[in-house]
């Protein structure tokens, strides 16, 4: 009996084409008689198959891998920066590091979101610009207003400090001209008929030289007589030798206090022409309670100050002062009552000349129109120069 | 192609790799490597993947060219992308759960690669078989059969290697070793198979 082992040499003889023509015959003939003895050749068959396979396949990734490395090799030395003539095309991709990789890969997919993001962030910054700019041009009625509206602004955002004058400045002063620095001008009307005139102390406040000028363009040196800061008020004198006299002077001046309600109105400058103002007499107490003061509903503006404050019969109640800038047409008017108080002093103290006030109104009665065309003439532009 | 190296076309591919040329399987490999690189790298593969895959990729390709039993109805190009995109889906399922959704760039063709890829793997599973049998099958019997099968080498070699007296006795000692083989391999041949 043969062994196995036997088998497989002869098996193998066979295949390999080594044994003799009766021996191959006699294999045959067994492989077709022989169930077992072809199962045994059919096993064999497989394993030497099997085996010379995976041994082909071992060659072949050696030789795999060997390219692989080779590629590897010559990338290295391009990564190097040596230039190299390879075969390879080159694919970019091959290169780029993870980092980039995954900046690629997110661009790649978020490419689309991003252009709309930003087509939308551009969008909203031209719509933004065009908008605030047509707000601004809807908020803009007209040059004057809102020259006028941004330096109030200006003003309550200034410091403390600022704060503090910009009350003195309600409370008793408002200079004039304000953009044209070193040069103001305010109203003023006459007191006297011989030359004694009446206008808001902080109007002449740092004056070197005052100028009056009345509604016909004829101009007249004067000079300070007395100022009442408190009460932000000051008598002026004209001291041109031409002036004669301005005539009966068409108002009197009111000692009392006038009434709740009252008719009231001004002429004043605040431009190069006269303006005629009215309104009524809302509380008899000026900024913050000050009792010196009156307040009315004038609506008055730079250039008013120092102008004549008169009821309907003609009689002149107060002197146009200042107004409140975060209130709706408050002004404030210094009252008749302490001008008289200070020209009674005056008087009293026997300076100069006696102070001749008319007792009685010539206005008493007659229209506004009536009563303007008279007052007109005795209003006045004071002008300061520093 | 740089390195004054010829270029080929599909056919001349085909019939000079089934011919045994080495520098075209090399060309071969060089010319479309990029491709998959770039494929398994879009997939959430690395670099080391792209080249394991690639191998294996080549490996179906070649074995089939070199028993002639390729039937190629596409380029060579798309026949690899097809198995390589195959294999890579299999690796990314065994890596992960929810693996399996590729992003492709090109629609799948029928390029007969799926097939293939089945017939690769069942003999992946055989050679594995294969090679734990040598594993258990020992010494010297081990060395003797993956010298003469595996390395090709001749009786004469392996008797002088050995230390045979003849070549008879090493042939003796062969057989002898491959009927241990025998039983070891087909033990767990067929032990997988009945899974």
């Amino acid at each position: 009996m043969k062994t196995e082992a036997d088998y497989y040499a002869l098996f193998e003889a066979y295949r390999a084409g080594g044994l003799t023509a009766p021996a191959r015959a006699d294999v045959e003939r067994r492989l077709a008689a022989d169930a077992d003895f072809a199962q045994q050749f059919a096993d064999f068959t497989e394993l030497t198959t099997t085996l010379h396979g995976y041994g082909t396949r071992l060659a072949t990734r050696r030789k795999l891998h060997a390219i692989q490395a080779d590629m590897d090799a010559e990338q290295a030395v391009r990564l190097e920066g040596e230039t190299l003539e390879t075969g390879i095309p080159t694919m970019p991709q091959l290169y780029i590091s993870p980092v980039e990789r995954k900046l690629r890969a997110f661009w790649g997919a978020h490419r689309a979101t991003a252009m709309v993001a930003a087509s939308v962030a551009v969008m909203a910054v031209f719509a933004t610009l065009l908008g605030l700019e047509w707000w601004r041009t809807a908020q803009r009625p007209s040059l004057y207003g809102y020259t006028v509206l941004r330096r109030e602004v200006e003003r309550i955002k200034q410091t403390q400090k600022a704060m503090n004058r910009a009350i003195n400045q309600i409370d008793g002063a408002k200079p004039e001209g304000e953009l044209n620095p070193g040069k103001f001008s305010g109203t003023g009307f006459a007191l006297t008929a011989d030359g004694y005139l009446v206008t808001s102390y902080h109007v002449i406040q740092g004056a070197d030289s005052l100028l009056i000028e009345s509604r016909d363009r004829q101009r007249f040196r004067a000079e300070p007589v007395f100022t009442d800061v408190a009460h932000d008020l000051a008598i002026l004198r004209i001291k041109d030798r031409k002036f004669n006299g301005f005539g009966r002077l068409p108002y009197s001046f009111k000692r009392g206090t006038a009434d709740l309600g009252e008719k009231v109105f001004t002429l004043g400058y605040p431009r190069e022409d006269v303006v005629f103002g009215e309104g009524s007499l809302s509380a008899r107490s000026g900024f913050e309670g000050d009792t010196a003061f009156y307040q009315i509903s004038i609506p008055v503006n730079p250039g008013n100050s120092g102008g004549p404050l008169l009821d309907d019969r003609g009689n002149l109640i107060g002197i146009i002062s200042g107004r409140q800038m975060d209130m709706q047409s408050a002004a404030f008017a210094t009252k008749s009552s302490y001008l008289m108080r200070l020209v009674d002093s005056l008087s009293a103290a026997g300076t100069a000349q006696p102070y001749n006030m008319p007792r009685t109104s010539q206005m008493t009665g007659t229209s506004r129109r009536q009563q303007i065309r008279k007052l007109q003439d005795y209003v006045f532009v004071v002008k300061v120069y520093e | 192609m740089g390195k004054g190296q010829p270029s080929y076309t599909d056919e001349e591919f085909v019939a000079a790799i089934r011919d045994g040329d080495d520098r075209a399987l090399a060309q071969l490999y060089r010319l479309h490597f990029p491709m998959i690189s770039h494929y398994v790298l879009q997939n959430s593969g690395t670099e080391d993947e792209a080249k394991d895959v690639y191998q294996e990729g080549v490996m179906v390709f070649y074995e089939k060219v070199r028993e002639g039993s390729l039937e190629l109805s596409c380029q060579i190009k798309t026949y690899l992308y097809a198995v390589c995109r195959r294999l890579w889906l299999k690796r990314l399922t065994e890596k992960t759960r929810f693996g399996g959704r590729l992003e492709d760039h090109e629609p799948y063709l029928e390029t007969g690669a799926e097939a293939d890829v089945a017939l690769a793997e069942e003999r992946d599973q055989r050679f594995a078989t294969m090679s734990e049998a040598l594993e258990l099958v020992g010494e010297p019997c081990r060395s003797l059969l993956e010298g003469f099968y595996l390395l090709d080498k001749s009786m004469q070699q392996l008797t002088a290697e050995f230390g045979y007296t003849n070549a008879d006795n090493a042939k003796n000692q062969k057989y002898k070793c491959l009927v241990r083989l025998k039983k070891l391999f087909f033990a767990h041949y067929k032990e997988e198979e009945s899974f």
